[in-house]
């Protein structure tokens, strides 16, 4: 039986604690020697144990996401099969990698492919592959993302489609024909391509001149002032780069508009996003990929380069450099100058539900976005079930730590702990879903330092930048940095490309 | 004798509160919004029970005998409150208009009840005490009623019989009353005898209080309800109306007994007899068995698996006598076997090759269903059809969702079929259409099973011609990543009813 004492303490607790479910989760990839942790081992200097084995070999790939796994399927497919990629974490696939639970399989970070028009040769290639491209070109029904795709919570209810429609004047109207215009005459310029390389050429000085200025100041510029039309563009700067409409150069912004066709279906997507194509090029390729190993230092010799990671020392007459650029500075010797691309701190969470949230209106879509929020919504890692019923589902949560500087989004993102982020992720999703934390009974976050490039004015056109994409020596440059555009385009045509000119060169020295 | 009749104070002013808290809740339950309901509840309730303070001045003789009359009102218009407005809920349109006079005419009674008391006591107790003690037994029943509310009427008696018990309290104050006050009534036993009336009445209400809310959910439906269900997948009610029984799930009318031979004979049989030798066949959703029972009229069956999302619908099927006699027992003949799954899954799972299959899921009408009027749905299915073996699918109303329809028909096509759509008139539906499947090139049967009451060997091949105005009109195929048919199916039905 309780005393007195006892049940009065139960009745003031029950009136502090809130009757919330009890919700469990916790930060991913941060165990000792992961993520942040031995990132910032390497950024300062920390010793490393002298490596006892030394192992010859013609090249290594140093990182394991999608751009060292694609310069590894390149080396594969054209028969070249004494390399290694060595990748720091312990689960290879860098932005691309994914977790699985009795629910359902979903993603870290990236979680979808645009269906790739008929300019992007290596993206159709690898997509013929994997079997998502058929031979008479229809595209496979499975996996490219089912209906109902996008939808939008605005003035306190959904619409379809993530572009504001809801409470437009007819000014707003006219400017959002007038932006399309624009972007139309961008597009048939042929400055915007994917991979942005293809398009450099194309560039006239007026377009050159637009990496000058923010697509802030270029919206103002063109008489773009529409509240609704600035949060559409500004929350797709942030989706894709990490970087706000204010903060990020015109050319980079006017690129998400303009590279792509508009008339594609798509995107493809799968239940663990980009994680899909990671498994399956892993599936082929894992027997070169080496995980857990941190590489801490690269070393110009007189003919090669000596890799030292963990016990074993490679000595390599190729490196593919496909890490993030600027890790550069830190790991190889002599160092390259500093990197001047800053990157973008991002936030994952995926949340698993045991029940749905109450719905009115448009149906759960792949893409939930709220309108005016911080985050970036939420897409549903179970959309792609074939199920007519789903009890359960694992929501992925996006957030880009996008306002003011990223040194300092990078301290709030490293300060705030589980339950002060859990707080913020939950508050973000009540503007939507009154009932959400009677759903959530689980609430895993990944905290992502440097997530990707911060192309802010001047990273496109930027001397270093053009210099190091160029391939020279017998180290290159392979990350997705290159193109100050994380895309897993970007990522696949840098990996490639860069594999190739390992190939080029050691078949030359091969002959001598 | 003092804490008899500050007793009595305490128990008017619960039930009084008790009737407030009642139409405030069944007016949040009914209406939403509580928290609007809640305050126009409270603020009329305690408007009228101003008036009725105010009304009391004009009482002057028979203090007493007006206080037992206004407590058997009370008693009996509080406690049959929310028996009448489940019912105006569920019958009438005006319900707001009820509940409203209802709160008002219950806050007059109860307005009154204090000020007469207290003039009735004013001869045995000074003014001074007379108020502090009154006034203390009213917030304490006020108090006592509010807690008991929430905690232990609404979840253990429910709405109904709260108000009913509480109306027995009315009346048991008012006989209570007549023994209290027995000196300034000329004939107490007239008084007691409508207490005891009003005793009797509400007691019997008690009784028949669970008749009352169902009685409420079945007007809902015109007809008398015999089953109702709800599983975790979907609502089940069954209805009765003389011999037609009529199913619908979450609403939506699946069939009548009166005419459902129709839609089933139309759904089965083109295809099934023109399958020569048909051994084994497949039914997708159809857990009523009714299609079943017409696959059961082909003795070359040998088997028949019925794949149905909802377990409890099968079992339904299987074992509730009137739904045995509907399907004549089809689910439980050993040539049957039931497997409760989700279709698309399951079909991905399966290995089985089949001469014949039968298509017959709810009506596309949210995209979570329309996947299973997919491209990809239906060349899964083409895997498990055999050479020369039949798919059917049943393919909403060529009339009233014309371009559905032939956006059906198109998906079949995309995904490999050659199809063969037609139609038959279904009363309790309207036109209703259907769309053959086959591999090869297809024949209309020219022999049917006997003993069939709609379709005959002479006018199977008139189901497949389509007059003008159900014609086909161009339709894009229905694909997972772009669910035509779903929209389509929205508009056209969006412009029927109404």
């Amino acid at each position: 039986m309780p005393t007195r004492r006892e049940f009065g303490a139960t009745a003031l607790a029950g009136l502090t604690a809130k009757a919330d479910r009890k919700l469990e989760g916790a930060f991913v990839f941060e165990a000792p020697g992961q993520g942040v942790e031995a990132g910032h081992r390497l950024r300062d200097h920390a010793r490393f144990a002298a490596p006892a084995r030394r192992v010859r070999i013609p090249a290594v790939i140093v990182g394991g996401g999608v751009a060292g796994l694609s310069a590894a399927w390149h080396f594969d497919r054209r028969g070249f099969r004494d390399f290694v990629l060595l990748e720091l974490e312990q689960q290879a696939g860098g932005n691309a990698r994914s977790g699985e639970n009795a629910v359902s399989a979903y993603p870290w970070a990236a979680h979808y492919l645009p269906v790739p028009d008929k300019r992007q040769p290596l993206v159709h290639e690898l997509c013929r592959e994997l079997g998502l491209l058929h031979d008479d070109g229809t595209w496979d029904e499975r996996w490219l993302c089912h209906s109902p795709q996008e939808r939008l919570f605005i003035h306190g209810r959904w619409q379809e489609g993530i572009e504001p429609l809801v409470g437009l004047t007819k000014a707003d109207a006219a400017q959002y024909a007038h932006f399309e215009e624009r972007i139309a005459g961008f597009r048939l310029s042929g400055a915007f391509r994917i991979p942005m390389e293809a398009g450099l050429a194309q560039n006239t000085a007026a377009h050159r001149a637009l990496d000058g200025v923010t697509m802030g100041e270029w919206m103002r510029r063109e008489g773009l002032y529409s509240p609704y039309l600035k949060w559409f563009i500004d929350y797709s700067t942030r989706d894709d780069y990490g970087t706000r409409a204010a903060d990020i150069s015109a050319w980079a912004g006017l690129h998400y508009f303009a590279a792509r066709a508009p008339e594609e279906k798509g995107p493809l997507t799968w239940p663990e996003g980009n994680g899909w194509i990671v498994k399956r090029l892993l599936a082929k390729l894992g027997r070169y990929v080496r995980t857990g190993a941190m590489v801490h230092r690269i070393q110009r010799q007189r003919r090669g380069w000596l890799v030292f990671t963990g016990d074993t020392v490679y000595e390599a007459d190729f490196v593919v450099y496909a890490a993030p650029t600027h890790f550069a500075s830190w790991l190889i010797d002599p160092p390259p100058p500093r990197w001047p691309i800053d990157s973008a701190p991002w936030l994952t969470a995926n949340l698993t539900l045991d029940r749905w949230p109450a719905n009115h209106g448009v149906e759960f879509c792949w893409d939930n976005v709220i309108y005016n929020s911080p985050s970036l919504g939420y897409v549903i890692a179970t959309h792609q079930n074939l199920n007519t019923r789903q009890d359960k589902t694992v929501w992925t949560y996006y957030w880009a730590l996008a306002d003011g500087r990223a040194a300092d989004q990078r301290r709030i993102l490293l300060g705030g702990d589980w339950n002060w982020w859990k707080e913020k992720i939950l508050t973000d999703l009540e503007r939507a879903h009154p009932d959400i934390r009677r759903c959530v009974s689980r609430l895993d976050i990944f905290r992502i330092g440097h997530a990707m490039p911060r192309p802010v004015p001047g990273a496109i056109f930027h001397p270093e930048r053009i210099a190091r994409a160029r391939h020279q020596g017998s180290l290159v440059y392979a990350n997705c940095d290159l193109s100050a555009l994380s895309l897993f385009e970007e990522a696949q045509y840098r990996g490639v490309s860069a594999a190739d000119y390992v190939l080029r060169n050691a078949s030359s020295t091969a002959t001598r | 004798m003092t804490v008899v009749l500050f007793l009595s104070v305490f128990l008017i002013a619960a039930c009084g509160l008790i009737y407030e808290l009642i139409a405030g809740t069944l007016a949040s339950y009914l209406l939403g919004d509580s928290v609007l309901q809640f305050s126009t509840i409270i603020g009329s309730y305690l408007f009228a029970m101003g008036i009725g303070s105010w009304l009391s001045r004009f009482i002057d003789r028979a203090l007493v005998s007006r206080f037992i009359t206004i407590e058997l009102m009370v008693g009996l218009l509080g406690g049959f409150s929310s028996t009448i407005l489940f019912l105006a809920f569920a019958y009438t349109t005006g319900f707001r208009v009820l509940l409203y006079s209802l709160v008002l005419a219950i806050g007059i009674l109860v307005g009154l009840e204090i000020p007469l008391l207290m003039r009735i006591l004013k001869e045995r107790f000074g003014f001074k005490e007379l108020v502090a003690n009154v006034l203390t037994f009213d917030y304490l029943g006020a108090l006592g009623a509010s807690l008991l509310f929430p905690l232990l009427l609404v979840p253990k008696l429910g709405l109904v019989r709260s108000a009913i018990l509480f109306g027995l309290i009315n009346a048991g104050v008012a006989l209570w009353s007549t023994f209290l006050f027995r000196r300034h009534l000329p004939s107490p036993l007239i008084q007691r005898a409508a207490c005891a009336a009003v005793v009797l009445v509400l007691a019997g209400g008690m009784a028949v209080a669970d008749h009352i809310t169902d009685t409420a959910d079945s007007a809902l439906y015109a007809d008398e309800v015999i089953l109702a269900k709800t599983t975790p997948y979907q609502r089940i009610v069954l209805t009765k109306w003389k011999q037609d029984y009529r199913l619908y799930l979450n609403s939506h009318l699946q069939f009548s007994s009166r005419d459902e031979y129709r839609y089933h004979e139309t759904l089965v049989h083109p295809g099934l007899a023109s399958v020569a030798g048909a051994r084994r066949a497949l039914v997708l959703g159809g857990g009523d068995g009714l299609a079943v029972r017409e696959m059961l009229k082909y003795p070359g069956l040998e088997s028949i698996t019925l794949v149905d999302l909802d377990p409890e619908m099968t079992r339904q099927f299987s074992t509730h006598p009137l739904l045995l006699e509907l399907n004549a027992a089809a689910l439980k003949n050993a040539k049957v076997h039931i497997v409760n799954a989700d279709a698309f899954p399951w079909l991905e799972r399966d290995n089985g090759v089949y001469d014949f299959v039968v298509v017959d899921f709810p009506d596309p009408n949210n995209y979570s269903l329309g996947k299973l009027y997919t491209t990809a749905f239906y060349r899964l299915l083409r895997h498990h059809v055999a050479e020369n073996g039949a798919v059917v699918v049943q393919s909403t109303s060529p009339m009233f969702a014309r371009k559905s329809f032939w956006c059906i028909n198109e998906t079949l096509k995309q995904a490999g079929f050659k199809t063969f759509p037609y139609h038959a008139y279904v009363p309790s539906f309207g036109e209703w259409g259907y769309v053959l499947g086959t591999r090869r090139d297809w024949q209309p049967p020219t022999a049917l099973p006997t003993g069939l009451r709609f379709l005959t060997a002479g006018n199977v091949r008139s189901l497949f011609d389509f007059p003008p105005d159900l014609a086909p009109v161009p339709a894009e195929p229905n694909r997972l990543n772009d669910q035509t048919l779903v929209r389509y199916y929205d508009q056209e039905w969006r412009e029927i009813v109404r």
